[in-house]
């Protein structure tokens, strides 16, 4: 099982956290700096593994961005490897050659595909299309909602001005 | 600069497609991108912080500002900062009408909210509306905060529209209702156990992806009972089966493998349903055989899922043919260069030792450069693979390398690990006791605080048992070389507590036994020791007792006790301690102080620690002074039950007396002479097995370990072996003298160093032979030492040669020589060996087994039958349309992160900006079209997200 995953940036900037095990905000904090230390300070040749806490954190680094899970220690690593190679295609795919930037602005979007790859702390759809269908379907209907709110904002922007 | 400005700004409006942010969560992400400091981000943030309190609160601000309020709040929390003053307007937005609102609530509660947040008895009630919404988009937003909010007391008020789901004509609704009730499953197994029928349905779904959501839960459960489960295996290996016969749509294929996550989850599976069951596994083979031979060993994808087949092949019933072609795919994973393959290699090969432990041999020089690699975590790696073929030949040259690496490293969690590791190790193989108390004092030195105090107690035990009871002079050998060792020790600032108690005991034990060192050198080091450590209660007890027993050793023995000026101002200062067990301790001890020889010595006898004490629980000896003082007129005694009558004061104070005398007490039942047993006061249960020098229930445990070692010493000594069965103590009296004895047993280990050492010399000696044969190997300089420690590693199953050489000491030196030898042979034959094994087996019989499979199969349920019919037709024209698309991207993907590694070590370095331009330019082909590159670049340079703000290399697309 997945127990988070986290993005961070070289600097150790959090860019992306979500927690499939309960943690409180203090825990929070402190494994996040406590992994970003590690992580951030490994050579570019080791093992993409960790182990920490009796548990496994797998990590990746894509340009200035390394993403993060950690799982348990009988889990296949590889296979999470992996499986964050399937989100950042994912995301790729979505964003159209996706950077750091884009998810610093559109975190919440980031999240939403998270969603609907992970569920639960376990690999929920492993197919790239099936992904991005539901996402394309979700924006659609947003879009739709907010082309309706929008005309209301609209007036309500211009009135408050 | 304006202008850049709102080129930026509109350019990341645009790209984002959802909601527009505003001007001012554009400018706090650039001013906290823009900090140097944690300080100066913590004020932004906390600025930032203060706004939104005000804003969330005011009652008209519309609700396209709240969303956006609560992105920031997102925000917020993710820089670890507490956002939860706005955690209930993340709720209130679930129960908004608009889905984009709802979205964005349910979003944050799942980010906000732990599944035990008061908040969350606020959502239930929304998201039992949302799971009945027409629109599929809803309840899967619903769902996925099902999956993380819901927790054992509110299941029951979403169940049934969770289970309802599961039929719902949205796969994926029905993928996220299987998902949920795997989470309900976890939470609370009893709630849904009438639900797990459910599962075995799902896995029959259209839908791959809900099959493959239904094997997470089956997994689980299959984890717990396996035997339920056995009539699926025949439906696992046809899904696997079909699976890796593409079957499936093309939309599942990750990297040119068919489903390669779903394919993963069956093996786990299969491996669990074929563990110690040959006819479920004779059901797999075929199919196993099959994916390893078809498995694309270049891509990671191919060779988690190689790795997974190893697991699960060294999980079922063993079959030649399966472990040899796991063996094969093992020693590529060793050979690799890939550091991750190498992790996996060594994690394989734990696994696989246990079935066929002579694989181990050929990859001995793989795993020692693994040992030495400087990378931590295959280190680790490498240690649990020793840690898993150790055995009494090679657990020197293992616990000190351990011991060598614990000393190295401040992971506290690790340390711990592997100290109890080495402690296992120690007491369970140790070739002589001087060896494992040396050891021990290596642990307890550098990690004794971590180590379970039950350890200490085996040591202490340990060195008060000696051998056995028919070798004395052993015995006081080992204790005097203890105490020399621990005079040393006990001089160093620093030491665990644990470490120290064993210390105090050993040095008032047998400080002064053999006469070497007088009492008032002891007591002196005694007295630092307890200054030095002045805080630790549990450590002066330990002293104060050692001190006891070496003045009474004195007077006993009728020489004059001089006490020490500094032992007297201890003693005064533990008078008035304020611990009641100290001021007991030092009470007694200047009771027994003044006391004659023939009284001190019936209080504290030499070396009595191990005597067993015969309790009188009727405390019968008192009889006739009971009886006199009766006949003398005094009260009978009543028993506590029959007292009932007394006032409940006095009742109360008899307890309170009582509980309080539990602490004093204790000491006195120290004394050899019977007395009631009483219960040991809480502050020092944990080491109240050793601090008296007698118990009663001390020496029963003894033996018991002791006779449990007896069945397994015999068979367990010399084979490679993992201790599976438990860990056995080798370190009872009886088991020692049981297995051989005791001095011939130390002959053959002295003998076994001796030969280790006459390697290293003839392996220098020997390195003209050793060249012809090196130069077969890929490496073809492999150092001496590194052999030498292959050599004393490994040398396991060239055992039998080289116990004959210990029998002749004189003929050794050849000897070893060529068993040396024969050890590299052996390794660089291993190729050989590995092409000659299939003929001297038997032919495993697979093709048979391949037809039985077909045979039993085809009556049985075949769930992607139908669905093949289904999904091949429709999808597949689809697919190529989308193939075409997505192949350019896939290697481009691949090839940043094979840049990576020349990259990251020129990114400190910034290339200057016009640099970039032009390398953009130079690709016009990656993107859609340079113009937008060259926006985002200016973006990035003119947010400046980064604390240099000077390096627009770190926002280099991803794709570059």
């Amino acid at each position: 099982m997945i127990h988070f995953v986290l993005l961070i940036s070289r600097q150790g900037k959090v860019r992306l956290t979500k927690w499939y095990s309960p943690y409180s905000q203090k825990e929070r904090t402190k494994v996040i700096r406590e992994l970003s230390g590690t992580i951030l300070s490994r050579g570019p040749k080791l093992c993409n593994f960790v182990e920490w806490r009796g548990y496994k954190v797998v990590y990746k680094r894509y340009a200035s961005l390394y993403f993060c899970m950690c799982i348990d220690q009988d889990d296949n690593e590889l296979e999470v490897l992996e499986i964050i190679h399937h989100f950042v295609e994912i995301l790729d795919r979505y964003f159209g050659s996706v950077c750091e930037l884009d998810l610093i602005f559109n975190f919440h979007k980031a999240y939403y595909i998270l969603d609907e790859i992970l569920i639960a702390g376990e690999l929920q759809e492993s197919s790239k299309k099936t992904v991005a269908r539901l996402i394309a379907a979700q924006d659609s209907l947003v879009e739709q909602a907010k082309e309706q709110a929008g005309t209301i904002s609209n007036m309500i922007a211009q009135a408050t001005k | 600069m304006e202008q850049l400005k709102t080129i930026g700004r509109e350019l990341a409006m645009s790209s984002q497609g959802g909601f527009g942010q505003s001007k001012e969560f554009l400018d706090l992400i650039k001013s906290i991108g823009e900090t140097r400091s944690k300080a100066e981000e913590d004020r932004i943030v906390l600025r930032e912080i203060d706004t939104l309190k005000a804003r969330l609160s005011s009652p008209n601000t519309p609700k396209f500002k709240l969303k956006e309020y609560l992105m920031r709040l997102i925000y917020v929390e993710m820089l670890g900062h507490d956002a939860s003053f706005g955690y209930i307007h993340a709720v209130k937005m679930t129960h908004d009408e608009s889905l984009s609102l709802k979205r964005t609530g349910y979003l944050a509660v799942t980010l906000f909210l732990n599944e035990d947040h008061d908040l969350i008895i606020l959502i239930v009630n929304t998201i039992q509306k949302d799971l009945k919404s027409d629109n599929y988009l809803v309840v899967c937003a619903a769902l996925n905060a099902v999956c993380r909010l819901i927790n054992e007391e509110t299941i029951p008020a979403v169940l049934p529209q969770v289970v309802e789901l599961l039929g719902h004509q949205k796969e994926a609704v029905r993928k996220k209702a299987v998902m949920a009730l795997h989470r309900f499953y976890q939470r609370s197994p009893g709630s849904v156990s009438h639900l797990i029928s459910n599962f075995r349905k799902r896995l029959c779904d259209n839908d791959p992806g809900v099959m493959a959501a239904s094997l997470c839960p089956l997994f689980d459960l299959i984890v717990i009972d396996v035997n339920s489960y056995k009539d699926l295996t025949v439906s696992f290996v046809n899904i696997l089966k079909q699976v890796a016969e593409r079957r499936l749509p093309k939309s599942y294929d990750y990297h040119q493998m068919p489903a390669p996550f779903i394919q993963i989850k069956l093996l786990k599976i299969l491996s669990l349903l074929g563990n110690g069951d040959k006819k479920s596994s004779e059901q797999m083979y075929t199919i196993l055989g099959d994916i390893i031979r078809k498995c694309d060993s270049d891509s990671n994808i191919g060779n988690a899922v190689l790795y997974e087949c190893i697991c699960c092949v060294s999980s079922i019933h063993p079959n030649p043919k399966l472990l040899e072609s796991a063996a094969d795919t093992i020693s590529k994973f060793l050979k690799s260069d890939s550091h991750n393959l190498k992790y996996l290699g060594i994690d394989a090969l734990g696994r696989l030792i246990r079935i066929s432990p002579e694989i181990a041999e050929q990859h001995q020089l793989a795993v020692i450069d693994c040992l030495e690699d400087p990378d931590d975590t295959l280190k680790r790696k490498t240690f649990d693979l020793l840690y898993k073929m150790t055995k009494s030949s090679n657990v020197e040259v293992i616990v000190d390398r351990m011991i060598d690496y614990m000393i190295s490293i401040n992971d506290h969690h690790y340390k711990t690990e592997i100290a109890s590791r080495c402690v296992e190790l120690a007491e369970q193989f140790a070739p002589s006791n001087q060896w494992f108390i040396q050891t021990m004092n290596k642990v307890f030195e550098h990690a004794g605080d971590l180590v379970n105090p039950k350890v200490a107690h085996n040591l202490m035990r340990l060195i008060a048992e000696g051998f056995g009871e028919d070798d004395d002079t052993a015995d006081s050998q080992l204790r005097s070389s203890a105490v020399e060792s621990y005079l040393r020790i006990i001089g160093e600032p620093k030491l665990p507590s644990n470490f120290l108690q064993v210390i105090c005991w050993v040095l008032g034990e047998y400080g002064t036994a053999d006469g070497k060192y007088s009492a008032s050198y002891i007591t002196g080091k005694l007295c630092d020791a307890t200054e030095a450590h002045s805080t630790d209660d549990t450590v002066k007890a330990y002293a104060v007792t050692a001190l006891m027993k070496i003045y009474s050793f004195e007077i006993a023995a009728g020489r004059k006790v001089d006490m020490l000026p500094e032992c007297q101002s201890l003693i005064e200062e533990l008078l008035a301690s304020s611990s009641t067990d100290l001021q007991q301790r030092a009470y007694e001890l200047q009771a027994v102080i003044c006391l004659d020889a023939r009284a001190v010595e019936n209080i504290m006898p030499m070396d009595a620690n191990c005597e067993d004490i015969e309790i009188d629980k009727n405390l019968s000896f008192l009889d006739a002074y009971v009886q006199e003082s009766l006949e003398k007129g005094a009260q009978p005694y009543i028993p506590e039950d029959v007292r009932s009558g007394l006032s409940n004061i006095s009742n109360f104070r008899s307890q309170d007396h009582e509980s309080s005398t539990h602490a004093l007490r204790f000491e006195a039942y120290e004394l050899p002479k019977p007395s009631v047993p009483s219960k040991v006061p809480s502050v020092l249960s944990s080491s109240a097995e050793l601090v008296p020098i007698t118990q009663p229930s001390y020496v029963a445990e003894v033996h018991q370990p002791a006779s449990s070692a007896l069945t397994v010493s015999s068979s367990g000594s010399s084979e490679l072996k993992l201790r599976l069965e438990g860990v056995q103590k080798k370190w009872g009296r009886p088991a020692f003298s049981s297995t051989t004895p005791s001095p011939s047993s130390s002959d053959t280990f002295g003998s076994n160093n001796g030969t280790t050492q006459h390697e290293s010399i003839s392996s220098t000696k020997s390195k003209v032979h050793n060249v012809s044969y090196d130069s077969r190997k890929q490496q073809t300089e492999v150092s001496s030492e590194k052999k030498k420690l292959a050599a004393s590693l490994f040398g396991g199953a060239s055992k039998s040669d080289r116990k004959q050489s210990y029998s002749g000491q004189k003929v050794s030196k050849t000897n070893s020589h060529a068993s040396d030898k024969s050890i590299i042979a052996e390794a660089t034959s291993s190729s050989d060996t590995a092409a000659v094994r299939p003929t001297s087996q038997p032919p495993p019989d697979l093709l048979d087994l391949g037809e039985q499979t077909v045979t039993s199969s085809a009556p049985s349920v075949d769930p992607f039958k139908q669905l093949e019919g289904l999904l091949n037709l429709t999808q597949d024209t689809t697919n190529l349309s989308s193939s075409g698309v997505s192949m350019p991207d896939a290697p481009d993907l691949m090839s940043i992160y094979a840049d990576m590694s020349s990259s990251s070590q020129s990114t400190t370095v910034a290339p200057p900006p016009n640099v970039t331009k032009a390398h953009l330019a130079k690709q016009p082909s990656k993107g859609s079209n340079v113009q937008e590159f060259l926006e985002k670049d200016a973006l990035v340079r003119q947010v400046g997200v980064t604390p240099s703000g000077q390096n627009p290399n770190l926002f280099k697309d991803l794709l570059d």
